[in-house]
């Protein structure tokens, strides 16, 4: 059976700071371990060299001055305070001078051979200690013995001092290391509780809420503004919904209702009723309703649409097709139409949604622009390099407050109450602009105030070469 | 005509049948989609008019399946999908066209009797002739009687339209979907326009119209 683990063991916290505090240990450990191994390695070879060096000088002086000259170097040698040890013997195996009273090895016939032994001596505290120490045993040609020899204890002190700088180390590192993983994660466990609490309280019903972008660039910046602009899509698309019942209410209940009123009427007057009048009325509005739900069908599609089935749409060609279509219209109503169309621009888009698009703009220009006035049909790059569709009209325009509502579903702004449509057209613009990642603006047309007209352009990525 | 209606939403069925009857043509109906293509492959008709969605089976498999057996009547969809997709899915299919429902009776009958013309000879047309008015598809040029009428390109392709419908009843939206090309619907009457501009073309300096409008429904060019 496995025993449950404690929360905070789940947590990336806890395991951000637990691989960092292992990374760390062994990162120490190991180097510790390299500086012990070559400190000593490298000590215990110069030790060796200078055995060695010292062996060499005294040879010297026995071979310059003989055995008294050899004596005289080893007293002198004896007499300064360090690691080394001498013991001169002569060939009866009596000491002549040195620090130990006899050679505390076995005097080997050989030349020369290495020893190792241990003595005692007083410590700094006056405490007997035995201490180890590892020398050379020299047969001189006159049968003398010298011994040269190492304090292997002072080694053996500096080792004994990494091992205990190891062991005050590690248990530092090891704090050190949890303190610095617990502060990382921490750090990063903070950022995943903010956006937890954004999620809470969006969750709660708090849909204005959003992640906190710190500016730092990091992945959770990049997540938050992912995260948000989700959010903000959300939200448009909530708020659409919520309007768009509200207007639902309005734009279908009315007729509804007034189509029910009158039914009412027609069918207490009786036989005074035009029988064919009525119905044919009655069709007309059902019609009518009908037509503003298709609307509503269709602009719930579009916003809901996805961009999967876009192909290469010339929007120049199209623009051409529908100024030509467009064209007589406009003659008729007493408008001057002109078309000013940049030759072979394409976006990847719905070629039906960009022609109901242009087809929406033109509609409106010639509702609101009174006679005598006039409509032009853009085609064109922008200055940004998007691909710009715009349709300007020299009507009353709308007033800059009243732009954002305009494209807004069922708006239809006071001043245009009084002409038939459902107040589809221009949010059906929006949507189609935002299904192709564009844009729909409304700025003033060519105009002077208070006629300044209306400029409505809709603003494409360019089709990928 | 002898038309075939299958069509499992009763009051739909009543209706289409209704509005055909009162045309004289004879009309029967089935209400899914099996024993539909039974009857479709069993007897001769005109014209079918096809659900997109029927009980046991798809108005789209029905079309295919009738094709494949070598099933050659034309057929119209019907369907309360009006996605430009879903068109497409149901010309691919081997429909002949494709109404959206809730569609006005004039809109049926007009797209019905167009079916039924073409259900005839295919043989290769080059003359259109309606009246005095006369359309040489080959050397692109129009007259009546013996003046000659100039013509914009769109304007061409509009009139041979009716000339090739002569007769009947087309409406704006057939004119848009097949002169235009366009599945959308601009809100004010552009159709018109351009109708009225055809008509002080090949009627104006005339006795007799030859290009008709017929109230509620569309236009008719009839001599």
């Amino acid at each position: 059976m496995r025993l449950p683990l404690p929360s905070f063991v789940r947590t990336t916290t806890f395991r951000l700071a637990v691989v960092h505090a292992v990374t760390f240990l062994i990162f120490t450990f190991g180097l510790l371990i390299y500086l012990f191994y070559s400190t000593a390695g490298y000590m215990r070879s110069q030790s060796v060299k200078e055995l060695d060096g010292e062996v060499q000088a005294l040879a010297a002086a026995f071979n310059t001055g003989g055995m008294a000259r050899l004596n005289q170097s080893v007293v002198e040698r004896s007499s300064v305070p360090g690691p080394y040890f001498y013991v001169l013997q002569d060939a009866d195996g009596q000491t002549i001078s040195g620090d130990f009273p006899s050679i505390p090895d076995e005097v080997p016939n050989e030349e020369s051979v290495e020893t190792n032994f241990s003595y005692q001596t007083l410590n700094r505290n006056g405490e007997i200690e035995v201490r180890s120490a590892n020398g050379i045993i020299i047969r001189l040609p006159n049968g003398a013995a010298l011994m040269v020899a190492y304090d292997l204890g002072q080694r053996r002190q500096i080792v004994d001092r990494i091992i205990q700088t190891m062991w005050t180390a590690l248990p530092i590192g090891l704090a050190l290391s949890l303190i610095g993983g617990l502060i990382i994660s921490r750090w990063a466990a903070r950022r995943a509780e903010q956006l937890t609490r954004t999620t809470d309280g969006i969750i709660s019903g708090d849909l204005s809420r959003r992640a906190p972008v710190i500016g730092s660039g990091d992945e959770f910046d990049r997540l938050s503004e992912r995260l948000n602009a989700m959010l903000d899509k959300l939200e448009h698309l909530m708020m659409t919904t919520r309007h768009a019942g509200d207007a639902i209410a309005h734009d279908l209940r009315s007729p509804l209702t007034r189509l029910r009123n009158r039914l009412e009427n027609d069918l207490r007057d009786g036989e005074k009723v035009d029988r064919e009048e009525s119905l044919e009325r009655t069709i007309a509005e059902v019609d009518a309703v009908l037509a503003t739900f298709n609307a509503i069908l269709s602009l719930s599609r579009i916003q809901a649409g996805d961009a999967a089935k876009f192909k290469q749409v010339d929007i120049s060609t199209l623009g051409e097709e529908l100024a030509e279509l467009y064209d007589p219209a406009a003659e008729d109503e007493g408008l001057s139409f002109d078309s000013e169309i940049e030759v072979g621009l394409t976006v990847d888009g719905d070629p039906s949604l960009l022609g109901q698009a242009m087809a929406n703009l033109l509609d409106n220009a010639m509702k609101y622009t009174p006679k005598g006035g006039a409509m032009t049909l853009r085609v064109r790059t922008n200055s940004h390099a998007q691909a710009e569709i715009s349709v300007t009209d020299t009507g009353p325009g709308i007033p800059e407050a009243d732009r954002e509502r305009a494209v807004k579903r069922f708006v239809r702004l006071e001043a245009s109450r009084t002409q038939p449509g459902n107040g589809l057209g221009l949010a059906m613009v929006d949507a189609i602009a935002r299904l192709h990642h564009g844009k729909f603006e409304l700025c003033d047309g060519p105009g002077e105030p208070p006629a300044t007209g209306l400029r409505a352009a809709l603003l494409l990525p360019k089709a990928q070469e | 005509m002898n038309i075939l209606a299958i069509e499992d939403d009763l009051e739909m069925a009543s209706f289409v049948q209704r509005i055909l009857s009162d045309e004289g043509h004879s009309v029967e109906t089935v209400h899914d989609g099996d024993s539909g293509l039974a009857l479709a492959r069993s007897k001769e008709f005109d014209l079918l008019i096809v659900d997109r969605m029927l009980p046991r089976k798809d108005g789209l498999e029905l079309v295919r399946e009738f094709r494949e057996s070598g099933g050659n009547a034309p057929t119209l969809f019907l369907s309360a999908l009006s996605d430009v997709d879903h068109r497409v899915e149901g010309l691919k299919a081997g429909g002949d066209d494709y109404l959206t429902k809730p569609f006005a009776p004039s809109e049926l009958l007009a797209r019905v009797d167009a079916l039924g013309r073409r259900g005839g000879t295919e043989a290769p047309i080059t003359i259109l002739k309606v009246g005095d008015l006369e359309m040489n598809l080959l050397a692109r040029t129009v007259k009546r009687g013996e003046e000659s009428i100039d013509l914009q390109p769109r304007e061409f392709r509009l009139l041979e339209f009716l000339m090739r419908n002569a007769g009947q009843v087309v409406t704006r939206t057939m004119l848009l979907e097949k002169v235009w090309d366009y599945h959308f619907d601009p809100q004010t009457n552009v159709i018109d326009v351009h109708i009225s501009r055809l008509r002080g073309k090949i009627d104006k300096d005339f006795d007799r119209p030859l290009l008709h409008t017929v109230r509620g429904a569309g236009y008719r060019l009839q001599a």
